[in-house]
């Protein structure tokens, strides 16, 4: 069997949830795009602190991202709400994701003359949509179509000795016998293990861009001054027995598995169709790295935790599996997957990986996550330079 | 019979990590490849942490994984607690800037 139930897309996407996204294109609109996600259910809020006052590269990663969630395969439709002319503009927005098929609006609060009027068109335009949404039906869909997104979070030392593993096993699962798509990213998290990395690459100008970008990152992180040690590994890491970022890394790039590596793309840009597996370059920022591989377009992630984490995206499901017995106990309304049995019980690895492949399958075809169902999400831009 | 909570990941790596709670004055067997060595632990060594399990010398490399995670910033025999107090990162160090040592360190 290698369908799933998904909803299908005039962009000829299919998406495994069939959200209304409310964006705000500036801090300016959050406030009225969060009322109006209070008031019309189900409607999904982006809120951000950007979208003006910054430079074209931070402007174009901003809008890229926007545009991701707006036009995400699991986003049905999207009303966009600017406040007034700002840098990103909020009708361009919800006319590029009307260019995909989708239902889309654009509201101004300087146009509407003021958040009240702005707040009644938002919730007309969204509760509209919703309705809409709801009498689609989910259709038989063929498994290739699925991009599987992986990060780690609060990773400790048994993260690369047990559930990054079984997560590798089902992304490459995925991959090899379903014909889908895989994507991964924290680039400072390749620090140590960039070689090796980057000679899983399927030519020489996909080897060169990683390392190209892994040397960068350590340019930028050496230009503030400071030792990434005040920064890397995390507290919580050290916690949990991670010493430096270089041990931090080799943990982390377990959960890539050894497969090849076809592309590595900028923060928040469309993961590519082709099968395969692909890098987005992000930071190790949890909320923002996921917060990009979500406007990438993966359908849904693995978050794989050593200590157990709230992470968590609402457009794009996370699931979060543990082999640390310790944190199944800590958060146990945070962990999807417990597979600590395979590191201090008689389970193997092949037995935790079939353990989070059929939670996926379920998802996929609908079951919610845990942090769908404790309605948590978290959204964060990943920012190259100052503001303006 | 070496101890499964103490694994060493390749059998080049000079750091075992404990998955159990490993105590002072203990004797300890690992597993390194297809040998055995038996380690008299010095510290108390948490679940999740590291421990030496062979002498290894101030400036030497810390190997897991059969790679490089950083240098050893003081003498650490076997037996001791490999952590943050005696190991540090050749990565993004900002702290160096200007030295020649600042070079990024890889494989």
């Amino acid at each position: 069997m290698s369908e799933f139930l998904g909803y299908e897309r005039d962009d000829g996407s299919i998406g495994i949830r069939n959200h209304t996204v409310i964006v705000s294109t500036a801090p300016y609109a959050n406030d009225t795009v969060k009322r109006a996600a209070d008031i019309v259910d189900d409607a999904v809020p982006i809120t951000h602190p950007l979208g003006r006052c910054q430079t074209k590269p931070d402007v174009f990663q901003t809008y890229r991202t926007l545009l991701g969630y707006a036009t995400h395969p699991n986003t049905y439709g999207a009303v966009v709400v600017a406040h007034a002319g700002e840098i990103v503009d909020g009708d361009e927005l919800a006319g590029d994701v009307a260019e995909t098929g989708r239902p889309s609006a654009s509201i101004n609060i300087h146009e509407e003359k003021g958040v009240m009027n702005a707040l009644d068109a938002t919730v007309d335009a969204a509760r509209e949509m919703v309705q809409d949404a709801s009498a689609q039906r989910r259709v038989p869909a063929d498994m290739s179509n699925l991009t599987f997104g992986i990060n780690c979070a609060t990773s400790d030392t048994t993260s690369g000795l047990c559930q990054h593993k079984a997560t590798a096993g089902a992304v490459w699962r995925l991959i090899d016998e379903h014909g889908g798509r895989g994507c991964f990213a924290e680039t400072p998290e390749f620090f140590g293990g960039e070689t090796e990395l980057s000679e899983r690459a399927v030519n020489d100008e996909v080897r060169q861009e990683i390392l190209d970008r892994v040397g960068n990152w350590d340019k930028r992180l050496q230009a503030t001054g400071y030792d990434v040690r005040g920064a890397q590994p995390t507290p919580d890491n050290m916690d949990g027995g991670l010493t430096t970022i270089e041990e931090k890394s080799l943990g982390a790039l377990v959960k890539s598995g050894d497969g090849p590596i076809q592309d590595i793309v900028d923060y928040g840009a469309k993961i590519p169709d082709q099968s395969g597996m692909y890098i987005m370059d992000t930071p190790g920022h949890g909320a923002e790295s996921v917060t990009g591989i979500g406007a990438g377009g993966a359908h849904f992630m693995v978050i794989s935790t050593g200590q157990g984490h709230t992470l968590s995206n609402a457009v794009m499901p996370t699931l979060k599996i543990t082999g640390n017995p310790h944190s199944a106990e800590r958060v146990p309304e945070q962990t999807d997957v417990d597979v600590s049995e395979a590191l201090v019980g008689d389970e193997t690895i092949e037995w935790a990986t079939d353990e989070l492949w059929d939670e996926v399958i379920d998802i996929v075809n609908g079951k919610v996550t845990l942090s769908e169902a404790m309605g948590e999400s978290q959204f964060a831009i990943h920012r190259i330079g100052p503001s303006t | 019979m070496a101890d499964r909570y103490l694994e060493v990941v390749e059998p080049e790596d000079n750091v075992a990590t404990a998955l159990r709670d490993v105590e002072a004055g203990e004797t300890v067997t690992v597993a390194v490849g297809d040998q055995e060595r038996t380690i008299e632990m010095l510290d108390d060594v948490n679940f999740g942490h590291k421990l030496a399990i062979e002498d290894i010398a101030d400036g030497e490399t810390i190997t897991k994984y059969g790679k490089s995670i950083g240098n050893a910033t003081e003498d650490i025999p076997a037996g001791t607690f490999v952590h943050v107090h005696n190991v540090e990162s050749n990565y993004g160090r900002g702290d160096l800037a200007g030295d020649e040592e600042v070079e990024a360190v890889s494989e």
